[in-house]
């Protein structure tokens, strides 16, 4: 049965049975794979998922279950969330599933159909146009995965939500390592993009070869500086600003009083050289769609403009308690892996988070630092996004002084709090790039620290 | 099932195939999140799925879907991993022997005093709006989470060694995380209780102090100060050191890492790596912690890996592929988080044995240092030797006693510098469960432990 049909069937069971309201989410995922082991491709994957999730209510009473149905029949898992809806308590702050909107836009806008061809022996061939470009005298590839994941969705609610969306990912993740005597260094490349073709496979491991082998020029960091700019690769830059951002946005820490932004609206929060869109449709964006996956017209928010506060996100949930409209940010997928989304609700969620560009390239921004610092791999850029403090292991950079890059650093720690950064001279450059759910360029972090060890 | 499944691998053709197994998992769980005393989660959500792995020359094919399990769908999964196998093995340098991987027949349910299964669903929910109203004990806590999960997964493997294997895994979880807010100022606590066991574990929780003593905890974090920065003796609580014992030298040790010479501690079995206070193990067989199992996703049994004892390094955890590569027995390392993913070394419960230094003993033997506790996050650094450890607060010790506490902070340096310079270990053993991803992905359930620790450390927090 299609899934489609397979949605609207079993909302109909739901409100035959009693449901006050029902939605289906119901999705197929089939995603090729190869993994990269010690220069070569060792394992080739061919995998197909299929699942629901069903939301069955009962006056203010929500019951959630899923089911990849291989053991049990729609009817059987309604009678599950029927069951865990009616011992359930009321959810005083639940007000109603999303209404219909009008969607504009083909379903299949952000599908390419060669990236849903790709099997894992095309991926092999690609994947090792990656170890071609890296591998040399004294660098290997030992990790490497890429995997391309076509994916086609539903949403049926008993109030009329009845639309679907197809789509594509490509994602790869890849390490090189270079060996000098008893000195070793490692270069880390992810790809991202919704076309396989799109990737230059080769430059990247080109580029991979050589970030390892300029940390084998990496003298350990042994001063401590304070007061200094960092200037983050968009990998690190926005994985570290989409954890602090995605977090004071989010309708739900809004609501539940975790976002520090909770009574900002308005207010300056970055400098005015910071500007952010959740573009639902972004033309590079991996989770783009013509619908969230409540059903929702996916669309354009500024959530920052010119530093300040401009919107936060919502899902139907969190938006109806403040008798506001749901901004399309209902996400049950993330970008990485789309196998089991179906086993967990929607949540309040960004769909693409857009910095917008400035006008300096990267060399122009370094020329304005008196002192930093510019990253480009974290052990893992992390923050914490209620207090804004972080503080993140160094394991590639070079040093900036006086506006010039200087020698090859690693092993420090980069220090600060990241809302208070925000609120300095943030300089953002020409060069974004996909990561994950995130258009990044280029961005410099006044007022932080870098510590040796 | 394990009829239908052996029927497929039996009927494999394919010369080139030297090994293949199937593995059907079927997962059930309840989730309950309460926020502010509002039922925001209430769920019951399974699946399942079947994955099927072949082996031509030295590389795989693996294909899975969530399809009813027939013995057509047998077939079809391993026809599709032997043609990516086939693809790949062009690049084959070698073949592996498995020859030596013996067959096991066995079914192994776990037993829980209470099963959570025969809980009812009212009294889990008010489980966790006790644990709602437990944290409700201040007007600084702005915003209260608490969360129950239980799940129980069930798995069916046979392989072309003739292994006939059914197990379940059952595990449960609770968890508070109170944020407290006054002024501009944000800071969170948590609590966490959880492992391979049943219902019984939230029965002996004793809620009202388990809140309070978390609320607590996130008003303290309300005053304090920024940490210290640098080189410094730090006292690694339970939770501390094991995520060091986790990411400093867990990751290091899977023999995937190794057979490729990835990992730091390639050819270091018998090398003095710590001082002779550090012993660390991994032991999928402990009672009850989160990430034991009675077979690993190969079907090898689980079991205790000495890594480090008494300073010196023993050896690696193993998939049956690396165990056949290094000529050693598997080690039951070999896991993966679903039927989605692929099967690589993982760890299970990793930890640094105890000492003989009671922990007041360490901190009053402290003349200064930075008493360093609760853990929130890690990333290992395989190829260079490194840490990162991120901990939620800390505690400035002068002249042997605790003083000023201190924020968040991250603790880093170089695994070969850090482990000699420990010179004193505690005599209680605590562990920590929770989930562990290898590189950026794969998640699977995992405990780290260890005693109070004291060693030398790079501090960094903002």
């Amino acid at each position: 049965m299609d899934i489609a049909d397979i949605a609207s069937k079993t909302v109909e069971l739901s409100v035959k049975s009693g449901a006050n309201q029902a939605e289906v989410y119901a999705i197929r995922v089939k995603t090729a794979s190869t993994y990269i082991d010690d220069d070569i491709p060792k394992i080739g994957g061919f995998l197909t998922e299929f699942g629901i999730g069903l939301k069955y209510i009962i006056g203010k009473k929500i019951g959630f279950t899923s089911s990849t149905l291989a053991q049990e029949t729609p009817k059987d898992v309604v009678e599950r969330a029927k069951s865990i809806a009616r011992v359930s308590n009321d959810d005083a702050r639940f007000v109603s599933l999303p209404e219909p909107k009008k969607v504009s836009g083909s379903p299949d806008k952000f599908y390419d159909s060669d990236t849903a061809a790709a099997d894992s022996v095309v991926l092999m061939e690609k994947a090792m146009q990656v170890v071609n470009g890296a591998v040399a005298d004294n660098v290997t590839v030992p990790n490497g995965s890429l995997r391309t994941s076509a994916v086609r969705y539903h949403v049926c609610n008993s109030l009329g939500i009845d639309a679907g969306s197809k789509a594509t990912v490509t994602f790869g993740f890849f390490t090189a390592k270079s060996q000098d005597g008893d000195k070793v260094g490692e270069g880390v490349q992810r790809c991202w993009s919704r076309e396989l073709e799109s990737i230059d496979f080769h430059g990247l491991g080109e580029y991979m070869k050589s970030q390892a082998l300029s940390v084998l020029k990496a003298k350990a960091f042994k001063d401590k500086w304070e007061d200094s700019v960092a200037v983050l690769a968009p990998s690190e830059g926005s994985e570290i600003l989409y954890s602090l951002v995605a977090h004071a946005i989010s309708g739900e820490n809004v609501n539940k009083r975790s976002s520090p932004w909770a009574d900002k609206m308005g207010e300056p929060v970055a400098s005015e050289n910071l500007s952010i869109v959740d573009n639902g449709q972004s033309k590079h964006g991996l989770l783009s769609s013509v619908i969230d996956d409540e059903g929702v017209p996916t669309q354009k928010t500024p959530t920052i403009e010119k530093g300040v506060l401009k919107s936060y996100l919502f899902d139907s949930y969190n938006a109806y308690q403040l008798e506001m409209q749901s901004t399309g940010n209902g996400i049950r997928r993330i970008a990485r892996d789309l196998a089991g989304r179906f086993t967990v609700p929607a949540v309040c969620a960004g769909t693409t988070m857009e910095v917008l560009p400035g006008t300096k390239s990267v060399d122009e921004i370094i020329g304005e630092i008196k002192r930093g610092v510019y990253v480009e791999h974290f052990a893992w850029p992390i923050v914490d996004p209620m207090s804004g403090t972080f503080s993140n292991e160094i394991r590639n950079a070079r040093i900036i002084e006086n506006g010039e890059l200087g020698e090859p650093i690693k092993h420090a720690l980069w220090v600060g709090n990241l809302y208070e950064s925000l609120k300095g001279n943030i300089m953002v450059a020409n060069d974004p790039e996909v990561h994950d759910k995130r258009v990044v360029p280029t961005i410099a972090f006044p007022g932080t620290e870098v510590i040796g060890q | 099932m394990l009829d239908i499944m052996t029927a497929a691998i039996e009927d494999i053709k394919e010369k080139a195939v030297t090994f293949a197994d199937i593995r059907q998992e079927s997962h059930a769980s309840t989730q309950i999140v309460v926020i502010n005393g509002d039922l925001r989660r209430f769920g019951r959500s399974t699946q399942a799925g079947t994955i099927a792995r072949a082996l031509v020359g030295e590389c795989w094919g693996m294909a899975s879907t969530s399809e009813q399990l027939t013995i057509e769908t047998c077939k079809a999964l391993l026809t599709e991993a032997t043609k990516a196998a086939k693809a790949n093995a062009q690049y084959s340098r070698k073949s592996l022997d498995f020859s030596s991987v013996k067959p096991i027949k066995q079914s192994l349910w776990q037993k829980c005093k209470v099963d959570p299964e025969s809980v009812s669903t009212e009294e889990k929910l008010e489980f966790v709006m006790a644990l709602d109203k437990s944290l409700q004990t201040d007007e600084r806590i702005v915003n209260r989470n608490s969360a129950y999960n239980d799940t129980k997964k069930i798995f069916h493997l046979v392989n072309s060694a003739g292994s006939q294997l059914e197990w379940d895994e059952i595990r449960t979880r609770a968890v508070v995380q109170p944020v407290a807010r006054e002024g501009n100022k944000m800071q969170f606590n948590y609590d966490f209780r959880g492992g391979r066991t049943g219902y019984e574990l939230i029965q002996a929780i004793d809620i009202e102090p388990f809140g309070a003593e978390c609320v607590k905890g996130a008003i303290e974090l309300l005053s304090a100060e920024k940490p210290p920065s640098g080189l410094m003796t730090v006292i690694a609580d339970g939770h501390i050191s094991g995520l060091i014992a986790h990411e400093v030298c867990g990751h290091a040790s899977e023999a995937d890492e190794v057979v490729k010479k990835r990992s730091f501690l390639t050819n270091m079995v018998g090398v003095k790596i710590g001082s002779d206070l550090v012993t660390m193990v991994d032991d999928g067989t402990l009672k009850e912690s989160e990430g034991s199992f009675p077979f690993d996703s190969e079907g090898t049994p689980s079991s205790r890996t000495v890594i480090i004892e008494n300073g010196i390094y023993k050896g690696y955890m193993h998939t049956i592929e690396t165990a056949s590569l290094m000529g050693v027995e598997p080690t039951g390392n070999g896991r993966a988080q679903d039927y989605n993913r692929r099967i690589f070394a993982r760890m299970t419960n990793t930890f640094f044995d105890t000492g003989d230094w009671t922990n007041d003993e360490i901190i009053a033997d402290t003349k200064e240092g930075l008493y360093v506790n609760r853990s929130l996050s890690g990333m290992e650094d395989v190829v260079g030797g490194g840490v990162q450890c991120s901990a939620l607060k800390g505690y400035i010790i002068k002249n042997g006693e605790i003083t000023q506490l201190v924020r968040s902070m991250t603790l880093a340096g170089k695994v070969l510098e850090i482990l000699p310079t420990v010179d004193a270990v505690g005599n209680d053993l605590h562990f920590s469960g929770g989930n562990c991803g290898k590189g950026e992905e794969d998640f699977i359930p995992v405990s780290s432990g260890g005693p109070h620790m004291r060693m030398e450390m790079v501090v960094g927090g903002g």
